[in-house]
């Protein structure tokens, strides 16, 4: 199984190497009785990120750590021994709603946006789909009717092939 | 590294998730060669296994690629079955050329199916009432008003009314129609609505 670690010369791996390896081949292999691996938390899940997310989640730019924070987090949870990594996704979930909530209404979507994970991007899509549709609807009261959803990024992606070709 | 391959089918239908891609024929055979090749490495591993225990670990480690590559590969089957069902809804039962060439020839079959299956669940309803069916696909909102004013958004050609007039629907012409015509052509992105 040499070919898991690009840094080793031989083909076999020894036991008690440091490997790492995505997590749905991890997962598979902890999962094996007997276990072939031992799962270690990724960096942002550890103990000093922990403590800086317990201090002020809100300064911390979570597309640059780690985009898929919140789902990743919920698989590793299983491996970490002490238990604390469900407690500091809830909390960081906690902190940061407020600027979710800012996101969505705000303007200048490009700088507000950036520190926010994947997840929290699309429910500020979402939140600012439905204020959108909240004040289009209090403005006129009526709803003109419109082209299908689909069909209009068709029609837009079509005419921005046609420009670059 | 195996499974990178099947990564980049799922963001390539990530990437774009209001519209649907054309079929990427060429990686999923590639995907699918490269499980033929995993699946006779193990073969051959698990019949030499019963030597060498040590060869156990590779197996499992090929095994779980194995089926690590095949959810992924059901997951983009199953966002673009996604896709293509919201395109019946929106486009019609009859789709146009270039969003038929984005189908590979399987979905355009499961495509020609529900399309059938949903006309004829539609022609079913109200039945008791004594309508021929309802149109689901239609807007779903109540009309404001009786008639409305459009504009033509590309040349359409002629569209023949209830009462037998005859329309002629060029680019960038203004017409005063009645809503319950209008309403499918909106929809589709010929006529749109000014007020």
């Amino acid at each position: 199984m040499g070919f898991l670690d690009p840094a080793s010369t031989e083909d076999d791996l020894r036991t008690g190497t440091n490997v790492e390896i995505p997590l749905w081949l991890a997962e598979s292999l902890y999962s094996r009785r007997p276990p072939l691996v031992s799962v270690d938390l990724p960096k942002i899940y550890k103990e000093a990120y922990r403590e800086i997310l317990n201090a002020d989640a809100c300064t911390v730019d979570l597309h640059k750590l780690g985009q898929h924070f919140y789902d990743l987090g919920c698989y590793v949870a299983k491996h970490d021994i002490k238990g604390e990594v469900g407690n500091t996704l809830v909390n960081t979930f906690k902190q940061r709603f407020r600027m979710i909530l800012s996101a969505s209404t705000s303007t200048d979507s490009i700088s507000s946006l950036q520190p926010l994970s994947n997840s929290e991007r699309i429910r500020t899509a979402n939140a600012a789909t439905t204020e959108k549709a909240l004040s289009l609807w209090l403005k006129r009261g009526d709803c003109p009717l419109s082209t299908a959803n689909m069909v209009a990024s068709h029609r837009k992606r079509k005419r921005a092939e046609m420009e670059m070709v | 590294m195996f499974g990178e391959k099947v990564i980049e089918l799922i963001k390539e239908s990530e990437r774009n998730r209001d519209t649907i891609d054309q079929y990427n024929d060429e990686k999923v055979r590639q995907i699918i060669e490269e499980m033929h090749v995993l699946f006779k490495m193990n073969m051959a591993d698990a019949n030499a296994t019963t030597e060498n225990k040590s060869l156990w670990t590779t197996v499992q480690v090929r095994h779980s690629a194995l089926e690590r590559n095949k959810r992924c590969l059901l997951a983009y089957l199953h966002s673009r079955m996604g896709k293509i069902k919201t395109l019946r809804w929106e486009f019609g039962s009859a789709l146009p050329s270039d969003v038929r060439e984005l189908l590979s020839d399987s979905e355009y079959e499961w495509f020609s199916k529900y399309s059938t299956s949903l006309a004829a669940y539609m022609r079913s309803l109200g039945r008791e009432i004594g309508y021929s069916g309802i149109d689901l696909t239609e807007n779903l909102r109540p009309p404001k008003s009786l008639y409305v004013e459009v504009l033509c958004l590309t040349d359409y050609g002629k569209l023949e009314l209830e009462d037998g007039d005859v329309v002629l629907l060029k680019k960038h012409s203004r017409h005063f129609l009645p809503t319950s015509e209008c309403q499918t052509l909106i929809r589709r992105g010929v006529l749109r609505q000014i007020t």
